[in-house]
């Protein structure tokens, strides 16, 4: 009987010292947090370190901006929209409108925004009375003080480049993507040089068809050309497609 | 009659000692504080009412020696209890705010780096509604928690702070003060029974379990200090360990076991299984709410209170320092020497798990037994050979 009692005794009373363990652990951390400080952020008066490229909620450079509705087309939750609004010359222009209590903050516009008009910003306080408030007009959208680490570059490395021993260039794929048109398709409408943002398409005019009129054909200028694809979804007869690189 | 100076009633300079109703036998400090602040306001109201009614009995009255007394004992009293009181306070607020900063968290932060949150708690808990539910037995249900609290609240006020703030100094003041102290876990048994609840019922018989298994190592331990010190008196205790060793030193394995039992007659973590708020909703208190809970809660920390106390009187040496003595202000070095010991059950909180209702009567009687029976043996080894 005794024996039976005794089996269930701990062997080594020494190992069950390890309880003595998560106590020195604490006891560091103890000393840690009393010597510096804790963790615990006090929110309202004290704010956290924030990165250049923090992505807040998206800020719009409007002179730089040319309304091509890259932005518009890349927002996974669809808050921005493209709406008129008077630039400082008075004329009408297309610029993006951003729904913040829809925005996502993934900063996908800033990334494929071609002309680094749309960046991040480090503003996340962005809490309204009202849901339209939330709307944010592309004047709003200002954000003062951006810097070149909020513009949000999307750029990778060739496998061509590595191959040439140059693995240090980045390029933007927007860069290189260039429209590209299929002739036999192209009836000459000349839509896409009416959408065109920047103005890269011109028309040309090559000899004259069976009836004696004019063949016209678009002319793209790749130095021009921001890659935003305008042209190629507006194409009635899909006469143009984007030549990718990779 | 004359007009009287407000310094012919005031006599600041009086020996409370001399007073033939003095009621200890050695000089004590809350009383004698009482004592000249009755002196003080009774003094001013006795020359007020004599100016007004020269030469009545009412100011002669209230100046006699039983009168001064009486009301220097009501001063004393509540004295006594603030010292408690207070010193707990700083206890709840010691525990948030170290249990914060070892969670690498920052505790309260409401005025005075966080003391005035156990106010803004005790507001609280007044505001609440006070519901007794339907089918509790309600005299039991009442008169538990009261019978906890007060129970609590006497045994903090009777821990003496110093040889000089105390409130008995009987000879057997350390096992008075450990009946006292034992007795809560009957009550919690008793009023887990009276709420109808299985929650509270489960904790009752889980403090219980827990008393069978810490109280006899503990008492054993604490016959262990009585016979090195030769007495039960607390200030024999401590002055035995002030011209000797602290206790600490020949005793390490009873001061360990002893730690661990106070812990568990606190009911702390790692030993709270009676209350074990992730199985029990709130273990024996489920049924109490508002201001009942709120006292409660200060009845726990009365008795983690008490517990260091013990700890202090029993292993640390009370109120002495070594090569110093009692110094100026023994009172504060008990308290502070209280605080560490409180400080080490926290680091206890923050890095253990709590105790499986199976295992703690093993670690009781497995453990804690045999060691607290090896420290008596080496007690008495060394009581003999007269090295102690």
């Amino acid at each position: 009987m005794t024996i039976k009692y005794l089996d269930k005794y701990p062997k080594n009373l020494a190992k069950s010292l390890w309880v003595m363990k998560p106590v020195w652990t604490v006891f560091k951390l103890f000393g840690k947090t009393v010597t510096h400080r804790s963790m615990t952020i006090l929110y309202p008066y004290e704010k956290e370190w924030i990165p250049e490229n923090y992505r807040g909620r998206p800020g719009l450079r409007f002179d730089k901006c040319v309304g091509c509705g890259m932005c518009v087309r890349m927002c996974p939750t669809a808050c921005i929209k493209l709406i008129e609004v008077d630039d400082d010359a008075g004329n009408k222009v297309m610029r993006p409108q951003v729904n913040v209590g829809r925005c996502a903050m993934c900063g996908y516009c800033a990334e494929y925004c071609p002309v680094d008009a749309m960046t991040v910003t480090p503003e996340y306080e962005l809490a309204e009375y009202t849901r339209y408030d939330l709307l944010y007009g592309p004047r709003r959208l200002n954000y003062e003080g951006t810097t070149e680490g909020m513009e949000v570059h999307l750029e990778l490395t060739l496998p061509s480049d590595i191959q040439n021993g140059n693995p240090e260039r980045r390029v933007r794929l927007a860069d290189l993507d260039k429209p590209e048109l299929t002739d036999s398709k192209c009836i000459g409408c000349k839509k896409c040089a009416k959408v065109c943002p920047v103005g890269a398409v011109k028309m040309v005019e090559k000899g004259v068809n069976d009836k004696g009129k004019p063949i016209v054909r678009p002319e793209f200028d790749n130095a021009k050309c921001i890659g935003c694809s305008n042209c190629i979804i507006d194409c009635p007869k899909n006469a143009l497609e984007l030549k990718e690189v990779l | 009659m004359a007009y009287s100076s407000i310094l012919d009633w005031i006599d600041f300079f009086k020996d409370p000692m001399d007073s033939p109703y003095y009621p200890f036998d050695t000089y004590n400090l809350a009383y004698d504080i009482g004592f000249k602040l009755h002196e003080i306001i009774g003094g001013t109201i006795a020359w007020l009412i004599n100016l007004l009614f020269p030469g009545n009995g009412v100011s002669e009255w209230l100046m006699c020696d039983y009168v001064s007394a009486i009301m220097a004992l009501l001063i004393f009293m509540i004295l006594i209890f603030l010292v408690a009181f207070v010193s707990v306070l700083i206890v709840l607020w010691l525990e948030r705010k170290l249990l914060g900063r070892m969670m690498d968290r920052r505790g309260t932060m409401i005025g005075m780096k966080g003391f005035l949150q156990c106010v803004a708690d005790g507001l609280k808990t007044f505001m609440k509604e006070n519901t007794i539910p339907k089918k509790v037995d309600k005299m039991t249900y009442i008169w538990c928690v009261s019978l906890i609290v007060g129970l609590s609240v006497l045994v903090a006020c009777m821990v003496p702070l110093s040889s000089r703030w105390y409130v008995v100094d009987y000879q057997t003041g350390l096992l008075i003060i450990m009946a006292f102290f034992a007795l809560a876990p009957f009550l919690i048994l008793v009023s887990g029974w009276a709420q109808n609840n299985k929650y509270s019922l489960i904790g009752g018989m889980r403090a219980a379990e827990l008393m069978i298994s810490y109280e006899v190592p503990m008492l054993i331990l604490i016959c262990t200090a009585a016979l090195a010190a030769g007495s039960f008196n607390i200030g024999d205790i401590v002055y035995y360990q002030n011209d000797h060793l602290w206790f600490f030193i020949p005793q390490i394995l009873g001061f360990i076991v002893f730690f661990f039992c106070a812990t568990a007659e606190a009911e702390r973590v790692p030993f709270d299984i009676a209350e074990a708020e992730a199985e029990l909703v709130e273990g024996w208190q489920t049924e109490y709410a508002g201001m009942k809970w709120g006292l409660i809660m200060l009845a726990d920390y009365l008795r983690g209170t008490v517990s260091c106390g013990m700890v202090v009187i029993l292993y640390l040496g009370g109120w002495t320092l070594p090569f110093i003595g009692d110094g100026p202000i023994p009172e504060i070095v008990f308290l502070l020497k209280a605080y560490f010991v409180f400080f080490l059950m926290v680091l206890l909180r923050a890095a253990m798990a709590r105790v499986r209702t199976d295992q703690i009567l093993n670690i009781g009687w497995k453990v804690f037994m045999p060691l607290s029976v090896i420290n008596l043996a080496i007690v008495i080894v060394l009581k003999v050979g007269g090295l102690i």
